[in-house]
């Protein structure tokens, strides 16, 4: 019987589903986190009664055959890039990216990673630093002693030290973007890295055309909607079970077969 | 004598295809751009003897139902679903494939393939590429691919086909069908078929009547097996009465 290794197939199929759907619902309060979505394709398909082949000497041809499929794999799961909800946390440098595009952060390796979570922070040298101390690129320096920190729109970061009367200007946030930012790899701790799929990225400045501008005391939130995903979980439970009912009903027509004399 | 028998044993063989049918479209019922299939039966008939005639049960064809699936949005810019009967066209080591799966992605040299990597082509049947520099892409409804960098001139055109005899296509499995005949051509599809972008077109499986198919498998699978133990009861009264001896 077939239709048992299938059902087995749609059984594992679902059971990744719900994987993927309850490490969104996880991360349904995670800062600048983008939920994702598994996505399936059927397998090899036998041909019982090839289409096309020819049934009769006057060159007749089986305008179509007997395929018998074998179930389904996984073909990716991807990450859905949509804008999450903005919130207003009025910390200084708490910065968010209303539209395209991410924060460049040094990995302690050297190399570049992107984030959509922008709940930075200084570190003890006075550098803006990412929430697990990354500095964010290219490194801005802020005064010691500065009392007021401000972050423009178009990444531009003033800070206000005692005694000077104008803000000084200490630095600039680039933002970075790419084609198909549906193919960046997630490395955990909110970051994303560069991969072939994604394009190279293109750096600018924050409002530019095709990056969103910065906005400072604002946090973006997961683009998850628990909503969705618990549909989403629903629809995926009930097919694992249909797919265990083509189990037992296969075992039942097994049975039957048994019972013949 | 033994007829009874063998034309349940052929309706039980048809039965088990279908059962392999319903399950593989129960397994795909979230495969993307998946279409349902069907298993068409006919009589086959047969004429043993003295004008004597019986007819048996063979699964004739399996039939894909090409209905539209529901679209659901994931605003990837790279996400495209067609509206209509229409294909894209990727290319292989074996010739042009067509799928409905509209999930691309970029390559590493900025071309656009599919799930599996294989590259999309457009419509004089060139790889799809995305230039090097581009932030955004925009997809019209025609196909026409636009980025920021020009955005008044397509860089390529998506090729959209379509056939005549749909129903004569071969699944090779990974949502791709390929031509079972070389006088098979495609055709571009018409302009009233058009591609949306950030969408993705799920499988058109409706899981309730698979259910109910395949309640109605197992329980004629089961009744062929009551007739083939009421004709084996049949038989051993025959044997046993005729056999008596005088």
């Amino acid at each position: 019987m077939r239709s048992l290794s299938i059902g087995a197939t749609g059984m594992q199929a679902q059971q990744l589903n719900v994987e993927v759907i309850s490490n969104n619902i996880a991360n349904s309060s995670t800062t600048g986190f983008k939920r994702q979505r598994a996505e399936f394709q059927d397998l090899l398909y036998q041909n019982m009664r090839r289409i096309g082949s020819t049934s009769s000497d006057a060159g007749t041809i089986i305008p179509s055959g007997v395929q018998i499929g074998s179930g389904v794999r996984t073909a990716s799961v991807y990450r859905i890039m949509e804008q999450g909800n903005l919130t207003i946390t009025d910390n200084k440098l708490d910065l968010a990216i209303n539209g395209n595009g991410f924060f460049q952060i040094q990995l302690p390796s050297g190399d570049i990673a992107y984030t959509r979570d922008g709940s930075f922070a200084l570190n003890p040298e006075g550098k803006i630093v990412t929430s697990n101390g990354y500095v964010v690129a290219p490194g801005i320096v802020v005064t010691a002693g500065a009392t007021d920190i401000s972050v423009s729109a178009t990444g531009q970061v003033q800070a206000k030290v005692p005694g000077s009367v104008i803000p000084a200007i200490v630095g600039q946030i680039n933002i970075a973007n790419f084609a198909n930012t549906a193919g960046l790899e997630a490395t955990g701790d909110n970051l994303y890295l560069e991969t072939p799929a994604s394009g190279t990225p293109t750096t600018g400045l924050p409002g530019s055309t095709g990056l969103g501008p910065i906005l400072q005391g604002t946090l973006e939130t997961s683009n998850v909607n628990v909503v969705q995903e618990i549909t989403t979980l629903i629809t995926a439970q009930r097919a694992y079970e249909m797919n265990s009912k083509i189990i037992k009903t296969s075992d039942e027509m097994m049975q039957t077969v048994g019972q013949l004399r | 004598m033994e007829n009874p028998i063998y034309i349940s044993l052929s309706r039980m063989m048809a039965l088990r295809n279908q059962m392999d049918v319903v399950a593989n479209n129960v397994a795909n019922a979230n495969s993307t751009a998946y279409k349902q299939q069907r298993v068409l039966f006919s009589e086959f008939l047969k004429k043993p003897a003295m004008g004597e005639q019986i007819s048996m049960v063979r699964d004739r064809a399996t039939v894909r139902d090409m209905s539209q699936g529901p679209l659901t949005a994931t605003n990837n810019p790279l996400d495209l679903a067609i509206n209509g009967k229409g294909f894209f066209v990727v290319d292989t080591l074996n010739g042009p494939r067509y799928t409905r799966n509209g999930r691309f992605q970029l390559d590493g040299k900025g071309g656009v393939v599919d799930v599996n990597g294989l590259p999309v082509l457009d419509a004089k049947s060139k790889p799809v590429t995305i230039p090097a520099g581009a932030s955004r892409v925009r997809v019209t409804s025609d196909g026409s691919v636009l980025t920021d960098l020009d955005p008044t001139n397509a860089v390529a055109k998506i090729a959209m086909v379509s056939f005549e005899k749909e129903h004569q296509l071969v699944q090779v499995g990974a949502g791709l069908f390929t031509t079972a005949s070389p006088d098979q051509q495609p055709i571009p599809a018409s302009n009233d078929i058009k591609i949306t972008q950030g969408m993705i077109e799920e499988s058109n499986v409706k899981p309730i009547l698979e259910m109910t198919n395949m309640i109605g498998v197992l329980r004629q699978y089961q009744g062929m097996q009551k007739i083939i133990d009421a004709e084996h009861e049949r038989q051993k009264a025959m044997i046993q009465k005729l056999g008596r001896s005088v």
